[in-house]
């Protein structure tokens, strides 16, 4: 499982698909309001802990699950359908 | 709420930069330091596919980090690892980003030296020559300083309301007074509201700038636009309520836009455009002083004039290239309602793809948002010596005073081939800040989170603007009707042709907006 994971994500950035993918769903994240409820996310934690007392780790340490929960079923499905189409052209 | 301030450096890396010969520690990176993909800084590798040199099997991880000294590379555990066992190895540059971390700190850290070379690096406006003719700031502000002395006779709605005019028994503010429709002329009745009603606009006419007599000697069979507009706005500031027919400058009108000249109806954002187009020309033509249109001193620019900033990006080396256009007013284009979050984050203020509400504040971040030209719209790239395919965007490099926003309410439908009506609803604030969408704004969301201040930063301008006119139209493409809403004081008027009323602020909000005019908010 682990080696198919690897084959395609080597496939994936060698024929620049990767990053056309990356670019899409920063689109696709920003059009749908995810990043803004990101950042508020972020403003409060920072809020509440002290603007001294955060540091980036801290931040993606605590952000991470609830951005990852968050994402919205379209946007996973619209580029699970892109990588499927993508695996199937370069014959995998 | 906290005072936001500029970070303080962290002594791990002005430590660092003492050992290392300063600025120049940054040296190495300054070539390496590129455009990513998507436009934002980022560091270009040689290796694409740069793994952290300590994980094995080495997983692809997204955030890795670049030593500033040996040059190795680290996830965010080994870079911790790597400061500790190489001692003085703790600065390091985030390669995705461009951004600086220190490992003893354990955060990111920033330095205005790094942020500058950057900056400098990128951005387009940077690379113009010293000859540049957009004004500094210190000029502009006398301009406008200026502009606010010659309202010697500045209405003070409020005082006017009091003495109001005997013969109306409901005491509207001076100034209000119908236009009698002429054959279609809703069109030009309700810019002519609007126009009536801005402050700056209105005071020249009504201060007598434009010297009528002298006007009238000058040419003497010639018709002036100006003159006509003159003699409406003291028509309506006369005291007498009772409709007024602008006949004459109607007549004048048609002279100056021969092609427009019928009783069939026309387009206000039209007839709004070629009526500055008129006052300009009618000014230049009497004083042929050869400026270029951004410092042009006819009341239509001084008033509606700002300047737009394109920047055109070359999507394969990252070279952006900066031209500044001026601009009467700008025209957004509704957003179309794309995507529909169906997860636990719902934002349906924004666009929804079924009933096609959308907000100006929306149409405003689709007109600044980075587009990506198709390719059949490839531009030629100074860097790169080809035709490459680019991506453009828009901002505000200067505010006018008076700020006028269209709203593109039609549009080609593909089925019919025809131009079509678009009658979505569209929210829009009565009080706007502009400061998102102006030039400096953009590029620093662009370059990210840096602190040295961007090349024509002017944070003294003000960006608060204040709604006081909304034209309506309703109706279909080929017949509708024009209404234009305005707002003395903080009470809005209905100014339907010779009709004038008062409404609530929520028959305005509902209404089908067109064109909506902003003044800034200090001359409210």
């Amino acid at each position: 499982m682990q080696e198919a994971f690897e084959i395609i994500n080597v496939k994936l950035m060698e024929s620049g698909e990767k990053e056309r993918l990356m670019e899409l769903l920063r689109e696709r994240l920003i059009e749908c309001g995810w990043k803004d409820e990101m950042k508020s996310l972020c403003r409060a934690y920072v809020k509440k802990k002290g603007r001294n007392n955060v540091t980036l780790d801290d931040l993606i340490y605590v952000i991470t699950p609830k951005g990852r929960a968050s994402v919205p079923d379209s946007v996973k499905a619209e580029l699970l359908q892109r990588i499927r189409s993508f695996l199937v052209s370069t014959s995998l | 709420m906290e005072i936001s301030t500029t970070p303080r450096p962290c002594n791990h890396l002005a430590d660092h930069k003492l050992r290392h010969g300063g600025i120049s520690f940054y040296n190495t990176l300054h070539d390496s330091l590129s455009l990513s993909f998507n436009g934002r800084p980022t560091l270009a590798l040689s290796s694409p596919s740069a793994r952290c040199f300590s994980c094995s099997p080495s997983p692809h991880q997204e955030r890795l980090y670049l030593c500033l000294i040996c040059s190795s590379i680290s996830c965010p555990r080994h870079a911790l690892s790597h400061s500790r066992s190489s001692l003085g190895h703790s600065i390091s540059v985030d390669v995705e980003r461009a951004e600086l971390f220190c490992s003893n700190c354990d955060d990111q850290v920033y330095d205005p030296d790094f942020d500058s070379i950057l900056v400098r690096k990128f951005d387009g406006s940077s690379i113009i020559a010293a000859g540049d003719p957009y004004e500094s700031v210190a000029e502009r502000s006398c301009k406008r300083r200026r502009l606010r002395g010659h309202a010697v006779a500045d209405l003070d709605y409020k005082r006017w309301k009091h003495l109001g005019d005997q013969r109306d028994k409901s005491c509207y503010p001076f100034g209000l007074r119908g236009l009698n429709n002429l054959g279609n002329t809703c069109f030009m009745n309700s810019v002519l509201q609007a126009l009536a009603h801005a402050p700056p606009f209105r005071n020249y006419f009504l201060n007598g700038r434009h010297d009528r007599g002298s006007c009238q000697k000058m040419s003497s069979d010639q018709l002036c636009l100006i003159c006509d507009i003159g003699v409406i706005f003291s028509a309506m500031f006369s005291g007498d309520r009772t409709p007024y027919s602008p006949a004459p400058f109607l007549y004048s009108w048609w002279q100056h836009s021969a092609n427009l000249a019928s009783y069939e109806q026309q387009d206000a954002h039209e007839f709004f455009i070629s009526l500055l187009d008129g006052i300009h020309e009618k000014e230049v033509q009497s004083k042929p002083i050869n400026k270029d249109l951004r410092d042009c001193a006819c009341i239509a620019h001084r008033v509606f004039s700002g300047l737009l900033r394109s920047d055109v990006t070359c999507l394969t080396c990252g070279s952006t290239s900066t031209t500044y256009d001026p601009c009467m007013d700008i025209s957004l284009h509704l957003g179309a309602g794309k995507c529909v979050s169906t997860g636990p984050v719902n934002k349906a203020s924004k666009s929804n793809g079924s009933t096609g509400v959308s907000s100006l504040v929306g149409c405003l971040d689709l007109f600044t948002r980075r587009e990506k030209l198709g390719s059949d719209q490839k531009l030629y790239c100074q860097n790169c010596g080809v035709h490459r395919d680019s991506s453009k965007q828009l901002s505000i490099k200067r505010l006018p005073l008076v700020l006028c926003l269209q709203i593109k309410r039609f549009e080609h439908s593909l089925i019919r081939k025809t131009l079509r009506k678009i009658n979505w609803h569209l929210e829009f604030p009565f009080s706007l800040d502009m400061n998102p969408y102006l030039s400096s704004s953009i590029i620093r969301k662009r370059l990210g989170n840096r602190l040295s201040p961007l090349e024509g930063d002017e944070p003294h301008v003000s960006t608060e603007y204040e709604i006081f006119a909304v034209l309506t139209h309703t109706g279909m493409l080929e017949s509708g009707h024009y209404v234009t809403f305005l707002r003395l004081g903080s009470q809005w008027y209905k100014c339907d042709d010779a009709w004038i009323t008062e409404v609530d602020e929520e028959i305005v909000k509902s209404s089908q907006c067109y064109m909506m005019f902003y003044m800034q908010k200090m001359l409210y």
